[in-house]
């Protein structure tokens, strides 16, 4: 055993790993690998504006080093588990010694602690105590663990501890930041992090991944019912939630609603109300008249995608798009008219017909896919859109979030450990002297010398108070 | 409204009781000592009842919450930790020389909150995001976390100066500094409480993040200064603890850990983020 021992801490890799100047190093490796990814904006919008603001050369030597998306980079990855090999092997070469230091039963009878005593921890009893054992042994087992006592000479001595479990609170803490690194390990392995838009009505069953933009099908479909949103006075936004249906192979599973700060979860899946916004679209109403007879008006009211027959049936209408803002101009529709005879014909119908006279030049105002007469004898009319909030769910599976969070309460639990509770002994002596007894109180402490000064003295207190009462 | 009224006369009170410690300091007349403790405890316990007041009002205004949620409630807030930790530290200790190190950083906070034109001081309502207890008590325990490591700032920069004292130098101010083993372990103690006052705040800000955003770690420029800012305590700890580093290089070291916490709660504005206070 001791051999085998000796070889491993005579290994250099093992010695290299086992050692506390490494962690400062790496501490502080990641400490400013973090700072240089707060300075060059990650992923997303910031990053490509940020790219496209630099050389060639620049750009090229960044993202080798895969600087702009560095958290998930491979180097700052083997950086954590240098880390992490680096706290098992630390935990693993020292634990021997935290477990001798925790059950290792010093001596009763030793008389150093007894060297360099504070005046306080000394009085003195008249009499011959009678039975010591029973007096002061009793009343050390009901303060301390593990208490014995022994008899030389004139002297008998008495020791007791507690908190020797203050030894393990770095173990746990250490313990702890391996679950945290490992639950996010599980999580993004097995996890991923997606967005959807759910338009009020509508039904969907494939997100899109935030990393690489590519689709992701669910395995089963959701559909926002109802949409609700609240506001402040001054127009902010209150609250906002989504009534959810979950649907598996079409058939009706579940009914729930996303409040922000209140997600929902799904087959493992969890949805979180991120935001919200409106899009035109959820019902057209088209006004038509014949061309020269203005009095002869329809009102067709039309859902998007929707074929709906022409006043006199000379054919189909589709309203194919719909724009809240088409090109500055305002609302508009694009109108496919598929007629019983002839060529189909699409154009775009502005709710306001003013501006495009206005604004565009007039080549191109009379252009027949801005003619809303394209279809004779007719004119179109967009009348009114009625618009439609659609819900921004964040999709994510995390099956790492729950070892995270074990982690988490390891840690402040080992903190507490290591940094509120030590380990105390105490040693007590009495020695028999021609007038009495004299009684000391000695001990050390692994932590907080000066909270455990104090504890001695109030030990000192009680046992002269018990003798006190006696006498 | 009459709480931030107060709480602007508040920076005048601790500003006087940041002049009486240093007359101590100077002179060492006891009297001023125990009149700044006096003046301190006082504007510590008015800006309570102006912290108060401001909350009764937030409801009164129909848009109720704790007041910790922008820029302008945080300042106040860090002066009110930094006061009551000090307070705490003063009467364990039974040392006043503290005061004049640590009562300028809850003066300046105050200052820059009811002074500056960058810092709104009205009571907004709640985006919807920012409601949630794990907010009240992720700003809780980061303040106070950030408050004991702007004490630790303070007691490194006593250190420093104490190195500078020998029994040649003739200098009260240095004198009145308490030894260097005792601040030292008033440093490693502050330490240990910021530590584990920002574990608990990074924590919960991760509980409070994966509630509102759906993610527990986004790398958001604020989340990861206050990562680094833990590294680099992480770091003195292990220094301390294991490697048996005292006295300057700790105090070096804990200097680099404020300056982090400084850029967490002011620098990071200006890089872009998630985090609200950015923007008010
Ligand atoms: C981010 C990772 C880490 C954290 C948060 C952490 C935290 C801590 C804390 C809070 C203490 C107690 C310090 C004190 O008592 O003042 C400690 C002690 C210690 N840490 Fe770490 N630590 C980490 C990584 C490591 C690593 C990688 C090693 C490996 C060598 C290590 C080795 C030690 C040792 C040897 C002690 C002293 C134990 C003792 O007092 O007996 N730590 N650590």
């Amino acid at each position: 055993m001791t051999s085998s021992k000796t070889d491993k801490k005579s290994n250099a890799l093992w010695r290299f790993f086992s050692s506390v100047k490494l962690t400062i190093v790496l501490l502080i490796i990641l400490a400013i690998a973090s700072i240089i990814g707060t300075l060059i904006p990650q992923q997303g919008q910031g990053a490509v504006q940020f790219a496209k603001s630099l050389s060639p050369r620049w750009f090229s030597f960044l993202s080798n080093l895969n600087l702009f998306d560095m958290y998930h980079s491979l180097w700052f990855r083997l950086l954590l588990g240098g880390l992490g090999l680096n706290l098992i092997i630390c935990s693993v070469d020292r634990f021997s010694g935290a477990w001798k230091r925790f059950s290792t039963i010093p001596r009763p009878d030793r008389t150093k602690p007894f060297e360099h005593l504070q005046p306080e921890q000394t009085f003195f009893v008249q009499t011959k105590i009678n039975d010591p054992v029973l007096s002061i042994g009793r009343f050390l087992q009901k303060r301390y663990k593990r208490t014995q006592n022994k008899e030389t000479g004139h002297d008998r001595f008495f020791y007791g501890e507690k908190g020797g479990y203050s030894h393990f609170g770095v173990y746990l803490i250490h313990l702890s930041v391996l679950i945290i690194l490992i639950g996010g390990l599980v999580g993004s392995f097995f996890g991923f992090e997606a967005y959807v838009n759910i338009l009020e009505g509508g039904k969907i069953d494939t997100v899109t991944l935030r990393k690489g933009m590519s689709p992701l099908k669910l395995g089963f479909e959701v559909s926002c019912d109802k949409f609700t949103v609240d506001f402040y006075k001054n127009g902010a936004p209150k609250e906002y939630r989504s009534d959810l249906t979950f649907f598996i192979n079409g058939k009706e599973v579940e009914k729930r609603s996303a409040l922000v700060n209140h997600p929902i979860q799904f087959k493992g899946v969890t949805f979180y109300q991120a935001s919200y916004g409106k899009l035109p679209g959820k019902k057209v109403r088209l006004k038509i008249a014949k061309h020269a007879n203005k009095d002869d008006i329809t009102t067709l009211v039309i859902e998007p995608g929707h074929p709906v027959q022409l006043p006199e049936k000379e054919g189909q209408l589709i309203v194919v798009d719909v724009k809240g803002d088409l090109m500055g101009l305002g609302a508009a529709v694009q109108v496919l008219i598929q007629p019983s005879q002839g060529e189909e014909v699409d154009f775009w119908v502005f709710q306001n017909p003013q501006i495009v006279r206005k604004r565009l030049p007039a080549p191109m105002a009379r252009s027949p896919k801005f003619n809303a007469s394209e279809f004779k004898p007719y004119t179109f009319f967009l009348d009114h859109l009625e618009s439609a909030y659609y819900t921004g769910l964040q999709v994510n599976k995390d099956p790492g979030v729950n070892i995270v969070w074990i982690g988490c309460f390891m840690m402040v639990a080992g903190f507490f450990v290591t940094f509120f509770t030590s380990h105390r002994k105490i040693w007590v002596r009495l020695s028999e002297e021609e007038s009495g007894t004299k009684i000391s109180v000695a001990g050390t402490a692994s932590k907080n010398p000066v909270g455990f000064q104090r504890e001695l003295e109030n030990l000192t207190n009680d046992l002269k108070d018990t003798f006190s009462e006696k006498g | 409204m009459i709480n931030s009224l107060i709480l602007s006369y508040i920076t005048f009170v601790y500003f006087g009781s940041f002049m009486l410690y240093l007359f101590m300091m100077v002179n060492g007349r006891d009297i001023f000592g125990r009149l700044a403790t006096i003046v301190t405890a006082v504007g510590f316990a008015v800006q309570t009842i102006a912290i108060v007041l401001r909350w009764l009002e937030s409801y009164s205004l129909g848009i109720g919450h704790a007041p910790f949620s922008n820029l302008y409630e945080s300042l106040i807030f860090f002066a009110w930790t930094v006061i009551l930790l000090y307070l705490i530290m003063e009467w364990r200790t039974k040392s006043r020389t503290f005061g004049a190190f640590v009562t300028p950083l809850a003066f300046l906070a105050l200052a820059y909150a009811s002074f500056s034109p960058n810092v709104r001081s009205h009571i907004q309502p709640l985006i919807p995001a920012l409601k949630s207890n794990w907010l009240i008590s992720h700003v809780i325990t980061c303040f106070f976390g950030y408050a004991a490591f702007g004490l630790s700032f303070g007691i490194s920069i006593m250190y420093l100066l104490k190195r500078l004292d020998n029994d040649d130098r003739k200098n009260l101010f240095l004198k009145l500094i308490p030894g260097k083993g005792v601040l030292d372990e008033l440093n490693y103690q502050m330490v240990v409480i910021g530590f584990l006052m920002l574990t608990l705040g990074i924590i919960t800000g991760s509980v409070w993040a994966h509630s509102a955003w759906g993610t527990y770690w986004s790398w958001d420029p604020k989340e990861t200064w206050s990562l680094i800012t833990w590294l680099i305590y992480a770091s003195v700890l292990h220094s301390r603890t294991v490697r048996g580093w005292k006295g300057k290089k700790i105090a070096i070291l804990c200097f680099i850990g404020f300056s982090c916490v400084l850029f967490t709660y002011f620098g990071v504005n200006y890089l872009a983020g998630l985090h609200s206070y950015a923007k008010s």
